[in-house]
């Protein structure tokens, strides 16, 4: 694993050093007058699943639209298997989008709307191919409906299967699980943890850290327009989860219950205000089970334990800080 | 543009005018479009009822100041703004523009749905209109019955073809061009000679004086100039559109 405050070097992910990768960033930039929007940004995919992860504003839309060939670097080089995707529509038989935006041809009935993507492809037998990429996504029972009287989940799936249905070598889905209730997200998180096996790259952003949980083993996280962070999902979540954490609690009897928790070793400092408790921690997993057990012998009700610092910007902004 | 097959992004536009035409023909454009093309033919109801025994009274007053100055703009720009301009507003454009197509068949193929919808409209509103009209004027009222229809043939490619190439420019074209309407053709091609070869109501009135005389008031431009000047308007306007859509970029946003 690497984490970087400073422009990455080198960052290669999945299994872009074994052959040429299938995407490749060098120093990337992309600005709109005085606004930085991506900055030096170096990085290479393989085949696999990979997640793009950073709070809203980052930069993540900005970066696959560079990959997409929809925006051209300011400076720097974006490769898309081994040429640059910008102003070169050839480049759209190897690559499936899934924008953010979720409009979908509302007029056009979910199996419509494939067909015509894989028409537009230019395949031979368009109706089966969308057929396939319906059934992967799970949309079979209503894709003879009008996309308009979809549901947010149902018009991301359908996306999904548009974008795919050209079996792509590169697949890039911007915000994929918004609108999808947890049992979609499973499903497509394991049909796009499939592709990967297939030996198809998979890049998809989120802001949401527990969607890049389940399958994205590898993740870049970017914040302010900068790769913050890039490799082994484990080790950065490791790092999200094992910083300083400001914890307020309140309790039947907050003095004794401070007494209790100095004692563990998971406890740095301790403040006891006028109606509660103000904790530090260094690991905020091994604090939660070290509360239950401390309350419990102590004698104390707990009247409410909260973080003050778990927003996903704090954790990406103390990332940007190491 | 490497590697795009020629036959491959011409085997595509049938697909592309298909669904253009589904969104154009939303129902609520539909019906107001309509509405607006039956007002000619009420007018010449009117006027055949009112017995006016004037050709040049129908010609000038409902032809000209209704059908070619009001109308058939007003289509156009509903129709030529809204075949990429809606695409490009709501996102779905990324669905046309991520696959590999070369750029001027979507041009070429927005164009064909969005000039076949505004001539159908406009041709067919002129010739009800004059048919009704002019049927008394014998063969001099047919001939001005024609000279309209292709009046409002020629504007119609002209007219959408113009808007078509506005709408990559600005995501305000509707009323960029509704501005050009009033002010360039409604006011300053009236007023000014000078601007009558660069007035696409001007192209259309010389062509509709190539089929019936027309006073030197109203068309000011010779009918093989104003054909000349159209088409020489559209391909421009075509090249651009298809240099502006190989440069079109999305937006980053996050």
């Amino acid at each position: 694993m690497t984490t970087q405050t400073q422009p990455v070097t080198e960052a290669p992910v999945h299994g872009a050093t074994e052959a040429a990768p299938a995407i490749e960033l060098k120093h990337a930039a992309r600005w709109y007058g005085n606004v930085v929007a991506v900055n030096d940004i170096t990085f290479s995919l393989g085949p696999g699943v990979t997640g793009l992860l950073g709070p809203n504003g980052a930069g993540k839309t900005t970066l696959l639209h560079m990959l997409a060939g929809f925006l051209g670097p300011s400076a720097g080089e974006v490769l898309v298997l081994g040429r640059s995707p910008h102003r070169d529509p050839s480049v759209y038989r190897q690559i499936g989008l899934v924008p953010e935006r979720e409009a979908v041809y509302p007029f056009m009935t979910g199996l419509e709307y494939v067909r015509f993507n894989a028409r537009l492809q230019g395949m031979p037998d368009a109706d089966k191919a969308a057929r396939d990429a319906i059934a992967m996504v799970g949309l079979t029972d209503a894709q003879d409906r009008a996309v308009g009287t979809y549901s947010k989940g149902m018009r991301q799936r359908a996306k999904v299967a548009g974008a795919l249905v050209h079996d792509p070598q590169v697949l890039l889905l911007d915000e994929p699980f918004n609108g999808m209730d947890p049992r979609q997200r499973i499903a497509m998180m394991d049909l796009l943890g499939q592709l990967a096996d297939r030996g198809r790259t998979i890049l998809f952003s989120s802001h949401i850290l527990e969607e890049v949980e389940r399958i994205g083993t590898e993740i870049l996280v970017i914040v302010a327009g900068r790769l913050a962070a890039s490799g082994d999902f484990r080790a950065i979540r490791a790092l999200m989860t094992d910083r300083p954490h400001n914890i307020t609690i309140r309790s039947s009897d907050d003095r004794r219950l401070a007494t209790a928790l100095i004692a563990d070793p998971a406890v740095f400092a301790v403040e006891l205000q006028s109606d509660r408790l103000s904790i530090q921690t260094s690991h905020l997993s091994a604090f939660r089970r070290l509360i239950a057990g401390a309350s419990r012998k102590a004698d104390v009700r707990l009247l409410e334990v909260a973080s003050s610092d778990e927003s996903l910007e704090s954790v990406f902004d103390y990332l940007v800080r190491r | 543009m490497r590697g795009i097959a020629l036959n491959s992004s011409i085997a595509v536009i049938p697909e592309i005018v298909s669904v253009t035409l589904r969104q154009l023909l939303g129902r609520r454009r539909a019906i107001l479009l309509l509405l607006l093309a039956t007002v000619p033919i009420l007018l010449a109801i009117l006027f055949r009822l009112a017995d006016v025994h004037r050709i040049g009274a129908f010609t000038a007053g409902i032809m000209d100041a209704v059908a070619l100055t009001m109308l058939l703009p007003l289509v156009a720009i509903l129709f030529g703004t809204a075949a990429f301009g809606s695409e490009i507003d709501d996102g779905t454009a990324v669905y046309l523009l991520a696959k590999p197509i070369g750029r001027w068949a979507i041009v070429l193929a927005k164009l064909i749905a969005a000039v076949a919808v505004t001539l159908i409209l406009t041709v067919a509103s002129a010739g009800i209109a004059g048919a009704i009209a002019l049927q008394p004027y014998g063969e001099e009222g047919a001939e001005a019955a024609r000279g309209f229809m292709a009046a409002m043939a020629v504007g119609s490619v002209c007219y959408v073809t113009l808007f078509m190439a506005l709408s990559l420019f600005t995501r305000r074209a509707l009323v960029v061009a509704i501005a050009y309407w009033l002010i360039w053709e409604g006011l300053l091609s009236s007023l000014l000679a000078g601007i009558a070869n660069l007035s696409v109501r001007q192209y259309a009135l010389g062509v509709a004086g190539g089929f019936y005389k027309l006073s030197a008031n109203e068309a000011r431009v010779a009918p093989s100039t104003a054909l000349t000047l159209a088409i020489v308007l559209v391909v421009v306007a075509t090249v651009v559109a298809i240099w502006k859509l190989m440069r079109f970029e999305l937006p980053g946003g996050d």
